[in-house]
């Protein structure tokens, strides 16, 4: 029983790819599944019924149905309504949905979080509905689901590797390439799940850190 | 009748990859409910060394793709330790372990949320450890952790679907089979998502009547 | 003028307003006093629109608040200073005020945080401007309070308990900001529990108790055995209070 990680020298390269991939994919759902997610939100919080039962649906699906189905329907199903989509973009596409959901979520709670006095000062100084989400309701849901949404993306990051079965080169699936070229299973997938321990602590450090950043000075209670 | 239309069979086919996915969720779940509330357990009585490296454990399998658990056993192991795993096997190892882990992860957060006051109280009143934990102890870490467990639970059927990539004729992979055969993804993968979700709901459901009995047995019943 | 005519008001099985009239003109100063639950709040809540009438008008400078066409403008034409100050706590003080001048009125954002600093240094907050509300005293939160509801240049300023969250100091400090704006004749309409104060700045005092308007006076007259006091509920509240 020998372990020997350093077989994995020379595919380093590849690797790198596959991480930059990853990290690309990851990012862009990111951005999409938090655009996704404010608009849910605010579905979900709206004063509409019909909003709030579509948006309320859109989450209950893509809660309950495994993440590789997803992508398998979108992957496979796509073409045959005209969409051809490279495999980058329906995974990309796929992450946001799902991302959209779990971020949904957690603004959501962000949202029912203000205190209510804040809002009827908005309300009473004259301030538009649209200005108010804008300049009040969503910076400051935002500001306070920094950490909780920081767990989310590590979910992503997570996730993200499943994006190997519709056979993209990211992470994973740069791995599973070195894997079977040095025949060196065991070495390879463990670094790599190391790799994805470091990335995902990095990602919980850094939205903690931009956490206390952004509510420095700005956290109180009344009175 | 053409070869690509679905048939009678097909619905058999869909039952009985039901049928392995919701086996391997239940073995499984049961598996790492053991292995979890075990390592809890040991670390309620502070074995030293143990606890540490459990904790350790759980935070690497918390904190990489599930896939990437399932390659490391499934391509790995038969490598280092020179001998053949099946998908089966595979599967049962890695998501037995996974659950563990988050199992240990919600028992040892549902025990230190009971106060300290109740244990030292208990110590008073000369109850050994042993005691207190099934009296004091358990109850009501059961009662704190079900909605944990509800959500982890359903987390962790939806990932049973990954151990279709490693061949385990599951409902994931019976719906790749019939995409492949039928040509008609969305049907397929339409079906599969729904069949996944109802399983989903059921569980969400058996846990809240879980629940609901188990407040009802500590209720306060008057004097 | 604002205008409040048989205003009914309940919440659930609790009637908090019942058939309240009541008139206040540019210039007035006006302090609603009356035993907790009596409506006070409520009423105030109702003239800028945060409650909605049963049944009954009220009209801001002749927008009817119950029509949401009409609302915004009326809301333009007040401003509120909360009991709870209500500031916003992700902009700084600077930031709290300027906010809705530069959105709602379409001032340009220099020249309406140049305002937001004059205002500030009216209330001897000038060096605070930058701080957030986190940083500042209950007292300064309020004094921001007062600066923000005063950027919207508002004809009337309805003050909802605005020292009851604050300790004696801190009242001392904002009562003085209230008294001068009262003597510059900023039109006012006060919800309070200081006796004192509203005898020594209001001009007119209304009474309410269970929802109804049992006294409107002149102050003087309020306070006299022949007037307002004559009336055994306020008596009773009155010695209550001055024995609290």
């Amino acid at each position: 029983m020998t372990f020997d990680p350093t077989i994995l020298a020379p595919y380093l390269g590849d690797l790198a790819a596959g991480a930059r991939l990853t990290a690309l994919a990851c990012a862009l759902a990111l951005a999409g599944g938090l655009a996704l997610g404010v608009a849910v939100a605010l579905m979900r919080t709206s004063a509409s019924a019909p909003a709030r039962r579509a948006a309320d649906i859109y989450v209950d699906i893509f809660r309950n149905v495994p993440f590789i189905v997803q992508l398998f329907f979108l992957f496979y199903g796509l073409p045959e309504i005209g969409l051809e989509l490279d495999a980058f973009s329906t995974g990309v596409l796929a992450l946001s949905l799902a991302g959209g959901a779990f971020t949904s979520d957690t603004i959501r709670a962000g949202i029912l979080a203000i205190e209510p006095g804040v809002l009827e000062a908005a309300q009473v100084s004259g301030l538009p509905r649209h200005v108010i989400y804008r300049r009040i309701v969503l910076p400051i849901a935002l500001r306070t689901s920094v950490r909780p949404l920081g767990a989310v993306f590590v979910n992503l990051i997570l996730t993200s590797s499943i994006l190997s079965a519709i056979t993209l080169n990211e992470l994973t699936g740069a791995a599973k390439i070195v894997a079977a070229d040095t025949f060196q299973p065991f070495e390879v997938y463990a670094v790599l799940l190391l790799a994805y321990v470091t990335l995902t602590y990095a990602v919980s450090l850094s939205a903690g850190a931009l956490h206390r950043r952004l509510n420095r000075d700005r956290s109180m209670g009344n009175g | 009748m053409r070869y690509t239309d679905f048939t009678y069979n097909d619905i058999l086919l869909l039952l009985q990859g039901l049928g392995v996915s919701a086996a391997l969720f239940a073995v499984t779940t049961l598996i790492g409910l053991a292995i979890g509330l075990t390592w809890a357990v040991l670390r309620y009585y502070r074995v030293p060394l143990l606890a540490q490296f459990f904790a350790a454990v759980a935070e690497l399998l918390k904190n990489s793709p599930v896939l990437v658990q399932l390659f490391l056993v499934f391509f790995g192991l038969p490598v280092l330790l020179e001998t053949d795993i099946t998908p089966v096997q595979a599967a049962v190892v890695t998501l037995s372990g996974n659950t563990a882990a988050f199992i240990y992860i919600i028992a040892v957060s549902a025990i230190e949320s009971i106060g300290r006051e109740q244990l030292e109280t208990a110590r008073v009143f000369g109850l050994s450890r042993w005691q207190t934990l099934r009296r004091v102890v358990a109850p009501q870490a059961a009662a704190f952790g079900l909605g944990p467990l509800t959500g982890l639970l359903v987390n962790q059927l939806q990932v049973t679907s990954l151990i279709s990539v490693v061949g385990v004729l599951d409902l994931t992979r019976v719906g790749a089979i019939l995409n492949l055969r039928t040509l008609k993804p969305f049907i397929v993968w339409a079906v599969v998502g729904l069949l996944y979700y109802l399983m989903a709901k059921l569980i969400a459901k058996s846990c809240a009547r879980l629940e609901t009995r188990l407040r009802a047995h500590t209720a306060w019943k008057g004097l | 003028m604002i205008h409040i005519e048989g205003v009914v008001k309940s919440f659930g099985a609790a009637t908090v307003l019942d058939g309240v009239n009541l008139r206040i003109a540019p210039g007035e100063v006006v302090s609603i006093l009356g035993a907790s639950g009596s409506g006070k709040s409520t009423l105030i809540r109702c003239i800028n629109g945060l409650e909605k009438l049963d049944r009954g008008t009220i009209t801001v400078d002749g927008f009817n608040v119950a029509d949401p066409a009409q609302l915004q403008q009326a809301r333009r034409c007040s401003g509120t200073v909360f009991q709870l100050f209500n500031l916003y706590p992700h902009m700084t003080a600077l930031q709290n005020i300027a906010l809705a001048p530069v959105e709602v009125l379409k001032v340009p954002r220099r020249e309406a945080e140049q305002q937001a600093r004059e205002l500030l240094a009216s209330v001897g907050l000038a060096d605070r401007a930058d701080a957030f509300p986190a940083q500042l005293s209950g007292g300064q939160r309020q004094r921001v309070g007062i600066c923000r509801a005063l950027a919207m240049k508002p004809r009337y300023l309805l003050l909802d308990e605005v020292t009851s969250a604050l300790d004696p100091e801190m009242t001392g400090e904002v009562l003085d900001i209230l008294a001068k704006l009262a003597a510059g004749g900023t039109t006012m309409l006060f919800v309070t529990h200081e006796i004192e104060f509203a005898r020594t700045i209001s001009n007119r005092v209304a009474f309410l108790d269970q929802g109804r308007l049992l006294a409107d006076l002149p102050t003087a007259e309020f306070f006299a055995a022949d007037g307002g006091m004559a009336h055994p509920r306020i008596t009773q509240f009155l010695t209550r209070l001055s024995k609290s």
